[in-house]
């Protein structure tokens, strides 16, 4: 499928517990193309943390979830059912990704929250509900890299 | 008693105090073997996903972590900031998504010639495990060592280098932090290994030696094993019986890869590659390419772009982010490179670059200049007249090159070693390259593959002198035995009943 021909849908809107929930749904909205990779069926929580310490107490502040679709992306407030992983971000990492300007500076972004996570700063994280080596078959391996979550060999050292 | 001592730890580029840690004796030494393998017990009451979700949760804490184990690392490694940022990413990555190595040890059922499944092969981890970790590497080996066996269900009990424990005790100090399940089974010991490996040889709760070595010491632990078996013997039946079980011993050793580039590739592009694979960390990894064989058609052009490449490498305070080969882990791998050019200097060998030291008469910022060293081919053929630096691993940033006459004469000179860990090989003729996946002497193959890769896939494992048992191997699947388990039942119910 080409990229241009993927769309995106956010579904009830008025469930999220956060604003900065909602407007993380709709900047994600514009780029169904970063999903692109992933199997149609494919489906995976966005959880929103305050703090570490509410991350690894696993307390969110507010969760969604992102299921590829046929034509592109459906967008839903809470947690899916059967879910294949958790994206886990920090608020300062959303209030800084949905100011970003194009996709390409909020992969570089996210994958920076990822790879050099701080506290104060932001970061992500993941955590799998599926075994790796099926979540590759899904396609999450490209969608990681797509998505600036993986880095690049070339990246990580060079000489 | 014997009285705890301490270790004076140093910065390998200024030499400053980076910290002091208390040392094992022989009798702490063998408390924590006690321990860990009491508190096995408690890593079988976890099943392997736990586990493996555990040091997937650790991974993070790494990252976050991530700028005070680097300083560390650079500190005590002497390696590259740059390097650091590898070393922690290929344990990040490996621990982030373990459960991958599920696929090596998940219970498989056999079907007999009748169709019949009534066999299983299952895998069971085989018990405490003694692990003796390399001076080149202060995080990544050790860590992987302790990871590998906590997510098979060993105890362990890892020996990071006394020349620089201070970042796997940080990493240590940070599993106690998260209350890492099962930590009661996994400890780290603080000693030299004159001793302590012979505490390890001795102990009947040990099951594994597993060693990050050069070829020689792994022997020399072998031939340590044999007189303690020895002190064992029995003779009162009339026959010698050894009191000592055996131990099951996985060495990881040296390794003198041969690297192969032919006269269809881009020699501009190959040659960068060739100057990272060849002298990142210093060329301290046992995975380094230390014997570079180049067709004789681009030998001369190849050279000279080498030679660029190498001239670029910077090197001087790790801490600098530009630099990329930092001081030398000890005194001895700067001996080692004298000697060894020194040695081949005798057979009337050119030196392309390098050659030189740098020596501040102390045991820190010792520096050998990035070399490249022409050795003839024919010096290469008989092993035991060779140069050292041709037939022994050149563990510092001295390469040796040689030509080859075309295809049969590369393969032939980069099997002409008694190490077997890697081999490279850079072509674009499929002809080639299936050759090379055939005929290359080494566990590992890599064609037309840019270093340092921090692919989940990527092996350990030699043959040859550079590991036993031989072959590519990723530690979960040593770490367990296979059990064959025939359950007639289905069959033969009635006629047991």
């Amino acid at each position: 499928m080409l990229d241009e021909e993927l769309s995106s849908k956010v579904i009830n809107q008025e469930h999220y517990a956060t604003e900065i929930a909602q407007q993380y749904t709709k900047f994600l909205s514009q780029y169904p193309e970063i999903f692109s990779d992933l199997d149609e069926g494919s489906v995976f929580d966005f959880a929103l943390y305050e703090t570490l310490e509410s991350y690894d107490k696993g307390s969110n502040m507010d969760v969604f979830h992102v299921l590829r679709s046929q034509n592109g992306i459906e967008i839903k407030a809470g947690n899916a059912k059967g879910a294949d992983l958790e994206l886990s971000l920090s608020v300062r990492a959303v209030e800084k990704l949905i100011k970003t300007q194009n996709k390409e500076e909020y992969a570089q972004l996210l994958g920076s929250f990822y790879n050099d996570p701080e506290e104060e700063n932001g970061w992500i994280d993941f955590t799998l509900h599926k075994r790796t080596q099926v979540l590759i078959d899904m396609g999450y391996g490209r969608f990681a890299q797509t998505a600036g979550i993986l880095e690049d060999d070339d990246k990580i050292y060079r000489i | 008693m014997s009285k705890p001592n301490e270790l004076q730890i140093k910065n390998k580029y200024n030499g400053e105090l980076v910290d002091t840690v208390p040392a094992d004796t022989p009798e702490t030494l063998r408390d924590k073997i006690k321990i860990a393998h009491k508190n096995q017990e408690i890593l079988k009451k976890m099943d392997f996903f736990e586990r493996a979700q555990i040091l997937s949760k650790f991974a993070a804490k790494l990252r976050f972590k991530k700028k005070e184990l680097k300083d560390l690392i650079v500190a005590e490694g002497g390696l590259p900031i740059k390097y650091s940022e590898w070393e922690l990413a290929i344990v990040s990555t490996g621990f982030k998504f373990c459960d991958w190595y599920y696929q090596f040890i998940k219970e498989k059922p056999l079907t007999s010639i009748e169709g019949e499944q009534l066999v299983n092969l299952k895998y069971i981890p085989h018990g405490l495990s003694a692990c003796i970790s390399p001076r080149n590497t202060p995080i990544s080996l050790p860590l992987y060592q302790l990871g590998a066996n906590y997510l098979v269900g060993n105890g362990a009990i890892v020996k990071p280098s006394t020349a620089c424990p201070l970042t796997m005790r940080y990493a240590y100090k940070m599993m106690e932090d998260m209350e890492f399940p099962g930590l009661e089974a996994l400890n780290l010991i603080i000693a030299p290994g004159e001793w302590a490996v012979d505490e390890f040889l001795k102990s009947h709760l040990i099951k594994i030696i597993m060693t990050i070595t050069s070829s020689h010491t792994a022997k020399d632990i072998l031939v340590r094993y044999g007189k303690i078996l020895k002190k064992t013997v029995d003779k009162s039946m009339g026959v010698s019986m050894y009191t000592q079980p055996f131990k099951q011993f996985f060495f990881e050793c040296a390794g003198n890869d041969a690297g192969i580039v032919m006269d269809d590739v881009n020699l501009e592009q190959v040659a960068k590659w060739n100057a990272m694979a060849s002298y990142t960390n210093s060329g301290q990894q046992c995975f380094s390419m230390k014997r570079i064989i180049v067709h004789r058609d681009i030998y001369d052009d190849y050279i000279e772009l080498l030679i660029k490449e190498i001239d670029k490498l910077k090197y001087g305070d790790p801490t600098d982010p530009t630099v990329d080969i930092g001081p030398l882990g000890s005194r001895k791998i700067l001996m080692m490179m004298e000697v060894m050019v020194n040695d081949a200097k005798k057979y009337g060998v050119k030196i392309y670059t390098g050659g030189e030291k740098i020596d501040t008469g102390q045991d820190y910022g010792l520096f050998y200049e990035p070399t490249l060293v022409e050795i003839r081919p024919e010096l290469c053929e008989d092993l035991g007249k060779a140069p050292f630096l041709w037939r022994e691993e050149a563990f510092g940033p001295v390469r040796s090159i040689t030509k080859a006459n075309d295809l049969n004469d590369a393969i032939r000179l980069a099997n002409a070693s008694n190490y077997g860990m890697r081999a490279v090989a850079y072509t674009s003729n499929q002809e080639n390259i299936e050759r090379f996946k055939n005929e290359l002497e080494a566990a590992n193959i890599y064609i037309n593959a840019r270093p340092m890769l921090t692919d989940i896939t990527v092996a350990l494992g030699g043959i040859k002198d550079s590991a036993y048992p031989a072959g590519c191997k990723y530690y979960p699947q040593e770490l367990v035995y296979q059990k064959y388990i025939y359950d007639g039942t289905s069959l033969n119910f009635d006629k047991i009943k």
